[in-house]
């Protein structure tokens, strides 16, 4: 159960970037930055994308994906 | 029969016919024909059996804007870290993959949790945007007793969809297993960026419409692209195999 969880959601760092950025996207179209959500969104995604590809480096096995 | 509802059905639901097409293809790269189009039948019973237990366009309308955040976080969740993974190996952070021993392991894939997790995306993306045809379908079909003219665009939109994609699917299968899973990662980033913001914030959240999965598309590309090179750098003092 535990496996099957941490394929289909990643570790807790994929979930923490992927929360982040849903909280980012609630907050800017609550707060009134809809329109800068489609610029600012995809940033904070590449964003995080870098920074879990750069975490790997310690603590990767490689595997399949 | 219609033919100006049969043409606007036609288009309509060719877009989204596209947007299933590109997520089972390149869920089909990883875990064969078989299994995607296993996936679309799914995703065909799942949404059949959905339309009779909700009936009426608002039960299902109501409820879209969930289903598509629901999706779109899923598709983050995956998308995010296959990109991730390809971006680490591409820049050298982790060993990149042997091609032959990933071939033979192939078939084994389907029975461990990536397949699945693979299958589950094909599945979702095939239901989603399947809601969304029976939606275009039954929009511009209710009022104008146009309901056939409206199914029939809708169906007749999947055939040069599939065509053109059977033609693109040799090409894509002789690219390297990284650089697929790269581009794969990007596409599904985009898809699960588009659904999400478009759930929380409208449809009008996109100032291009549907045309702002390809921008993203590209986006994501050229940013891995941009995250391999600052990131290679970094790694020739160490890496992990």
């Amino acid at each position: 159960m535990t496996a099957l969880l941490k394929t289909l959601f990643g570790d807790l760092r994929n979930c923490s970037v992927v929360g982040l950025l849903i909280i980012a996207e609630a907050a800017m179209i609550r707060g009134g930055w809809g329109e800068s959500a489609p610029f600012v969104v995809p940033v904070l995604t590449l964003s995080g994308i870098c920074w879990l590809a750069r975490s790997r480096r310690s603590t990767t096995r490689t595997g399949p994906l | 029969m219609s033919w100006a509802i049969f043409s606007s059905s036609f288009i309509a639901a060719a877009v989204e016919w596209v947007e299933a097409y590109t997520i089972v293809l390149a869920v089909s790269l990883t875990i064969g024909w078989r299994a995607a189009l296993g996936a679309v039948g799914a995703a065909a019973v799942s949404l059949v059996g959905l339309t009779a237990a909700t009936g009426g366009v608002l039960a299902l309308g109501a409820g879209l804007q969930w289903i598509q955040l629901l999706i779109g976080v899923f598709l983050l969740l995956f998308g995010i870290r296959w990109l991730a993974k390809a971006v680490a190996r591409g820049a050298g952070l982790v060993a990149q993959h042997d091609e032959e021993e990933e071939f033979a392991s192939t078939r084994a894939l389907l029975k461990t949790a990536d397949g699945r997790a693979a299958w589950l995306v094909a599945y979702k993306g095939v239901l989603l945007e399947g809601l969304e045809v029976w939606l275009i379908v039954v929009a511009l079909g209710i009022g104008a007793a146009g309901m056939i003219s409206s199914a029939g665009g809708a169906i007749a939109a999947i055939v040069p969809v599939v065509l053109v994609g059977a033609y693109l699917r040799q090409p894509l299968s002789r690219v390297p297993e990284n650089a697929m899973k790269f581009v794969v990662g990007a596409m599904i980033v985009a898809f699960g960026t588009f659904w999400s913001l478009e759930a929380l914030g409208g449809s009008e959240i996109w100032p291009i419409g549907a045309s702002a999965l390809i921008a993203l598309a590209f986006f994501y590309i050229l940013g891995g692209l941009l995250a391999i090179a600052v990131l290679r750098p970094r790694a020739t003092q160490g890496v992990t195999a």
